[in-house]
């Protein structure tokens, strides 16, 4: 990245959601479950909402890694979830590609509504993976 | 544009100050464009800020506020209030979360969980930056509640909503109500029997005109929201035409050639393919298990009211709210733990029950009167290594009574308790007094070393180091070994998938908040009863059940209700309808119309869940959720990048 | 209703006595569906013993955070009149769905509406004595605001230890301090009535060998949890004896419990669950401290409890299964304790610098004195009897008259909750067939 960073890891944008990931970032907090804090989350009502350009966007403003807590197969709204969300990670990953940004630093995982220690693993080593690959 | 934001940072009594400089955070953004007012507080959801707030938006007339304080999930909505009462409409109120995602998630690095919390804030600033009144979409809501099993839980949170003015679908699998509690016969807590306490809610249940009771029933299909489901279900037949009598049923019974393990017994006992699980079970009218059946006919020689030609049919049932009740299975131990389907005289707490119930004078189980009763606790609960971590309540006191109930009613039995700590909790403390006043005997194993029980010729032996006895090896020649096995979610629990209602780190469904909400599920309208939620006895099951009752109720009592308005909104100018969208959408809330010489999409607000599935997919961007527009989600994004 | 001079009738749909989780959730409740209620609280603030907590088992949610909302959407609601320091006196039940009682209003000398709770009145006024919001662990004014997140949050004046000096209606700014206020005895007509008045500690004093009162490092769990929560007397934990941050802290569980030697034979079955959250809690506030917890048995029995049990033992608190016999106090404020190891079988004695006893739940009693024609039978523990526990647990042996919460027995937050939950759905039901 432009600029580098000093002593600060890198800054991950998490796009959770309302009813199934947030509560586990949340337990995640009051498990004290301790992750970096440069990762901030925007919650959304379901993962499969997020435009492309929202993350484009994001790493236009300089965020290191986009994570997507995704709803999986506990998403409220269908079962059809899982597949779209994914369908928007590959295709913004098609964008990434062409704008020579590294695909990797767009990142998916479903994490269910206790799913605090998975989250947790999750966004360290992608900051980890994050912090390595711009150094 | 906003120009006169409130800005109220909560100290959460040290929950958050003691991590975050909320002094700080305020200072960083009083400067914000638009932000008029910063404060401190302790408590930002006591009262007297409350009160503060409403003085400070009427006085001030603010136009926007931004609380930093817990998660949304526990105060969205007591701000939203707030700035209701002052008079401000409530989506001109964004909530940040500086707590369980800041203060606590990063306790480990202050400095760290400051500089967050300041873009946190200032995010929910440029939010309520672009923050729009809105008013909220109402809805008509069918004054009907399905209640989703008919065991204890479910009968009687069916007969409350009745009597409140429901009108309620009670819809059980079985063939038979009454759930588990049928299959006990003694209780604890009072001398009322399973049966007993059946029989009375049934009647209860019958009473109504305004309880509609399915069995043989099954949820299929589900659509709809809360205040509007359409569920569709399918209803087994029985194969029988009507009241049948005691005499002929007996004769159809006998005639039947199929015999299969009795699931109501837990298969002690074998039962035949025409059944009821004990005379005069409810409904009063037998069953013919199609699994089972062979179709030979025999029956019908004997009894003309059986109908072969009976079809599954399904129904179409639409309500308002939906209480699931669907209750719990008992463990089941796997092949060899602790002997179980291996040593003959190994069985369950459950089987024992029913073993119980069949012996009279003596106890006997194979042909062999039983006097040495070993009991091990804790089976399939509070598990070192297997998944079932918790402690399933019901069981220490359960089983303790029943050991009571055992040694009174038979001459002769000698109990021995291998337990891990007895649970006997709250009023229950008496019956574990009293049993060990009978002469009962308490083994403790160490939490790392439980019984042992080995088959020694035709000796069935139970091997305990006991903590009690300072760690001295100690046996007990058992004529019955009895599992104490605990409560474990329903294994077919397709009804959960289909609802989707979460789950919690048992397993078992899951509330919204133990303390705030704990009948409520994050799916609208749908409350969760009785041991569907974690393992309960009788009493606390009915507690739940009646206060999930109370919450359906005043949802659907009301007639109509208001949901949010915070839906898929659609750009007149750059829609040129495509048909992705209605594609995408799971609710169908999208219609083809035509406006100024085109077609473009157009959403039905009220159908709309506002779950955006629409958004990503229309190639001409032309789509919005209202609340978290573009603007809004780019703004929040430029904001949590600190500006240097 | 003869001998009582009554100046006011009130009527309402539903009278409920005691404002703690129970009372005010069964409130709500029925305010929600549009009836009347009534709200007695004998205290100053509504809340009960959970608005006085720290954090809550098993998930640490700060109580604070749970019952100000809870009570603040209580004191809002249109539906709900709510009466604090004021005592039921007489229910008298005239017919179904027709219940007289008699209210007494205790002066409160400070008109809540004008008190600002700038605690100006506090500053001024001289009078000292112990702080009981504070389960005495420090001092407090004659003239005082009850605590910082009572509802109402306003001042009271403690007649019986002012002097009537007159210094807080000096300082008050906006006069709201009156003296002439009386006792008000209020004539309230109800179609039923919900008890929820909670429970009682258990007083170790009756337990002299563990030195209660005596030693002053031997403090309650009560004591403890406020020390711990955020409206906390010391900004720290400290030693009531000399202020000193305790390092080495012992727990002696079923304090006044399971013991038929001071009555009460029954578990209380919150107090395993609140001494391992305190322990917890301690281990955060004081890293370096060793907690001790002697106990009999585990009672991990709730939703997520038996995970919270196990999170404690990683953490390092000891579990010592052990019976406490006898508490003594060293020159140095420091306590020995004798008891029997169960499992190493022997007599040992052990040193701390703090004991906390967890004392346990009793019943409130008085409330059936309170009913005057018909009898509401108490269980052979002496909580609110339930007349049918396994169908209706809310009824009790008088139709019309419904138990919330503790009253019928030890409960913890979540059981509290529920119990008034299904409190205020028997009682919709009973106020409907009223109707027909
Ligand atoms: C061995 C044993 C002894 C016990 N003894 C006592 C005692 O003495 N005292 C006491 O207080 N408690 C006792 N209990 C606990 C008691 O059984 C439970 O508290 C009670 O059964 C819980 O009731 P419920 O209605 O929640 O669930 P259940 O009794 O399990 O009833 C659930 C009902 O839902 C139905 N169902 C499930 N899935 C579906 C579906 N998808 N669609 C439609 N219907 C469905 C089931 O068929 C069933 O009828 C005991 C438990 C055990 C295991
Ligand atoms: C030290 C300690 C720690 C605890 N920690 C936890 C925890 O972490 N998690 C948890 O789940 N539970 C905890 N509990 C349990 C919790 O406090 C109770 O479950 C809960 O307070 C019960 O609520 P209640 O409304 O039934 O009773 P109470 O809180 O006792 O409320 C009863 C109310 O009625 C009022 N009242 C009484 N008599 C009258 C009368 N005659 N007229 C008018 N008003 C009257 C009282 O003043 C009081 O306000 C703890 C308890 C203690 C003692
Ligand atoms: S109630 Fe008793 S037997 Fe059941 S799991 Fe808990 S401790 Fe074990
Ligand atoms: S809950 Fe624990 S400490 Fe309290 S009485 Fe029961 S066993 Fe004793």
């Amino acid at each position: 990245m432009a600029g580098g960073k000093v002593n600060s890891s890198s800054k991950i944008l998490v796009f959770s959601t309302e009813k199934i990931s947030d509560p586990a970032i949340d337990m995640a907090g009051l498990l004290k479950l301790h992750y970096p804090p440069t990762i901030y989350t925007i919650s959304v009502p379901c993962s499969s909402s997020i435009k492309p350009r929202w993350i484009l966007h994001a790493f236009e403003q300089g965020f290191d890694g986009v994570f997507i807590a995704a709803d999986g197969t506990d998403c409220p709204y269908g079962e059809s979830c899982t597949e779209k969300t994914g369908q928007i990670v590959n295709q913004t990953m098609e964008v990434m590609k062409e704008q020579g940004i590294d695909p990797a630093r767009l990142k998916m995982a479903a994490i269910c509504s206790v799913c605090s220690e998975p989250f947790v693993k999750h966004v360290k080593s992608f900051t980890e993976y994050l912090n390595k690959s711009e150094n | 544009m906003k120009k006169k934001i409130g800005v109220y940072v909560c100290h959460c009594g040290g929950n958050i100050s003691d991590y975050v400089d909320v002094e700080k955070v305020r200072q960083a953004v009083e400067n914000d464009e638009g932000v008029f007012l910063s404060k401190t507080t302790m408590f930002a959801c006591a009262d007297s800020n409350q009160k503060e707030m409403v003085d400070d938006i009427e006085k001030e007339k603010l136009d926007g506020v931004v609380v930093a304080s817990c998660s949304p999930k526990l105060h969205l909505l007591t701000f939203r209030a707030v700035t209701e009462r002052a008079g401000l409409n409530k989506y001109n109120y964004v909530h940040a979360n500086i707590r369980e995602q800041v203060s606590w998630a990063h306790s480990d690095n202050k400095p760290g969980a400051t500089d967050k919390a300041i873009q946190i804030v200032k995010a929910a600033i440029a939010k309520v930056r672009h923050a729009e009144s809105l008013e909220p979409i109402k809805v008509k809501a069918t004054n009907a509640v399905a209640v989703i099993g008919a065991g204890v839980a479910g009968m009687r949170a069916a007969i409350e909503l009745a009597e409140a003015g429901s009108e309620v679908f009670l819809i059980e699998r079985e063939f038979f109500v009454g759930g588990r509690v049928a299959q006990w016969d003694d209780l604890c807590i009072t001398e009322e029997t399973g049966k007993e306490l059946i029989t009375r809610l049934y009647d209860e249940v019958m009473k109504h005109k305004h309880v509609t009771l399915f069995t043989g029933a099954e949820v299929v299909e589900n659509t709809g929201s809360v205040g509007n489901f359409t569920m569709k279900v399918k209803i087994t037949p029985r194969h029988f035409k009507l009241q049948c009598t005691e005499g002929s049923l007996q004769k159809a019974i006998d005639a039947c050639p199929v015999e299969v393990p009795d699931e109501f017994n837990f298969n002690i006992t074998t039962r035949k393919a025409i059944y009821h699980n004990y005379p005069s079970e409810y409904p009063q009218l037998p069953a013919i298990d199609m699994k089972n059946c062979t179709r030979c006919g025999e029956c019908e020689k004997v009894c003309n009211n059986i109908d072969f030609s009976q079809k599954t049919e399904y129904l179409n049932l639409k309500t308002g709210a939906i209480l699931l009740a669907t209750g719990f299975d008992p463990y089941e131990p796997p092949k060899g733990e602790f002997g179980y389907g291996e040593i003959d005289n190994v069985v369950t707490f459950p089987q024992f029950k029913r073993i119980v119930h069949y012996c009279d004078d003596k106890l006997i189980y194979k042909g062999k009167e039983i006097k040495n009763i070993a009991y091990i606790y804790c089976v399939g609960s509070r598990q070192l290594d297997g998944e079932n971590k918790y402690c399933s309540r019901y069981c220490c006191t359960a089983n303790i009574h029943t050991a009571i109930t055992v040694k009174k009613k038979y001459k002769g039995i000698h109990n021995f308790h291998f337990n891990r700590g007895i649970r006997t909790y709250g009023k229950a403390e008496v019956w574990y007094d009293e049993s060990s006043r009978l002469g009962d005997i308490y083994l403790q194993s160490f939490e790392h070393a439980p019984p042992v029980i080995e088959k020694i010729g035709n000796q069935t032996i139970v091997k305990i180091n006991d903590v009690l006895t300072t760690d001295k090896e100690l046996e007990v020649v058992a004529d019955l070994v009895v599992l104490v096995t605990g409560m474990v979610p329903r294994k077919d629990n397709a009804i959960g998938n289909l609802l989707k209602v979460p789950k919690g780190r048992d397993k078992f469904f899951n509330e919204i908040h133990m303390k705030l909400r704990p009948v409520e599920t994050v799916i609208d309208g749908v409350t969760i009863a009785g041991a569907s939620q974690g393992p309960k006895n009788i009493m606390e099951s009915m507690n739940s059940s009646l206060a999930a009752a109370t919450k359906s109720f005043s949802l659907v009592n009301a007639g109509e209700l208001a949901l949010e308005p915070t839906v898929a909104e659609v750009n007149k100018e750059t829609c040129e309808w495509c048909g992705k969208c209605d594609e995408a959408c799971p609710y169908n809330a999208f219609e083809k119309v035509e406006m100024d010489g085109k077609f473009i999409a157009k959403v039905n607000a009220a159908v709309c869940k506002g779950c955006g599935m629409c958004l990503p997919v229309c190639p001409a961007n032309a789509l919005d959720l209202i609340g978290l527009t573009d603007v809004d989600m780019e703004s929040m994004i430029d904001a949590l990048i600190p500006q240097v | 209703m003869s001998a009582v001079e009554t100046n006011k009738v009130l009527k309402f749909d539903v009278l409920v006595i005691g404002g703690g989780i129970a009372g005010g959730e069964s409130a709500l409740n029925l305010a929600d569906v549009g009836y009347k209620v009534l709200l007695v609280e004998k205290e100053l603030s509504i809340g009960g013993k959970m608005i006085l907590l720290s954090k809550v088992f098993p998930t640490l949610d700060c109580a604070a955070c749970i019952t100000t909302p809870k009570v603040s959407e209580i004191a809002r609601h249109p539906n709900i009149t709510i009466f604090t320091g004021a005592e039921t006196k007489k229910i008298t039940k005239k017919g179904e769905h027709h219940f007289e009682a008699v209210v007494l209003q205790k002066p409160r000398y400070v008109h809540v509406d004008d008190c600002t709770g700038c605690q100006l009145c506090e500053e001024a006024c001289p009078v000292s004595v112990p702080d009981q919001y504070q389960y005495d662990l420090v001092g407090r004014k004659a003239a005082y605001i009850p605590f910082s997140i009572a509802s109402p949050r306003a001042a009271a004046i403690d007649i019986e230890n002012c002097t009537l000096c007159g210094a807080c209606e000096r300082a008050c700014p906006t006069q709201c301090i009156d003296f002439t206020q009386t006792e008000e005895e209020l004539l309230i007509k109800v179609k039923s009535v919900i008890v929820a008045t909670g429970f009682n500690l258990f007083d170790p004093l009756k337990i002299p060998r563990y030195g209660f009162g005596e030693y002053r490092n031997v403090i309650t769990s009560m004591q403890m949890e406020r020390q711990l929560a955020p409206t906390r007397p010391f900004n720290t934990i400290l030693r009531p004896g000399d202020g000193k941050m305790p390092d080495n802290i012992a727990y002696v569980l079923c304090t006044g419990s399971r013991d038929k030697s001071v009555g009460n034979p029954i578990c209380s079955q919150i107090c395993c669950m609140y001494s391992i959250k305190q322990a917890q809690l301690l281990m955060g506030a004081l890293p370096m401290a060793d907690i001790t917890i002697y106990y009999l048995h585990i009672r991990a029995f709730g939703k997520g409890f038996n995970e919270f049990y196990a999170q404690a033992q990683d953490m390092g608190v000891e579990f010592m299964k052990g019976k406490v016999g006898k508490i003594t106090e060293k020159e140095n404020g420091n306590l020995l304790l004798r008891y029997e190891d169960i499992e190493a079988g022997v007599v040992k004695e052990a040193e701390h610098d703090m004991v906390v006893l967890s004392v346990g739940v009793l019943p409130n009693l008085g409330i059936s004195d309170v009913f005057d024609n018909e009898r509401l039978e108490m269980d052979p523990f002496r909580f609110v009897a339930q007349s049918d526990m396994l169908a209706s647990p809310a009824k009790t042996s008088i139709e019309g008259v419904f138990v919330s919460g503790t009253a019928s027995g030890p409960m913890d937050i979540p059981d509290s909750i529920l119990s008034g939950g299904a409190a205020s759905v028997e009682t919709t039901s009973y106020l409907r067939r009223a109707r027909v």
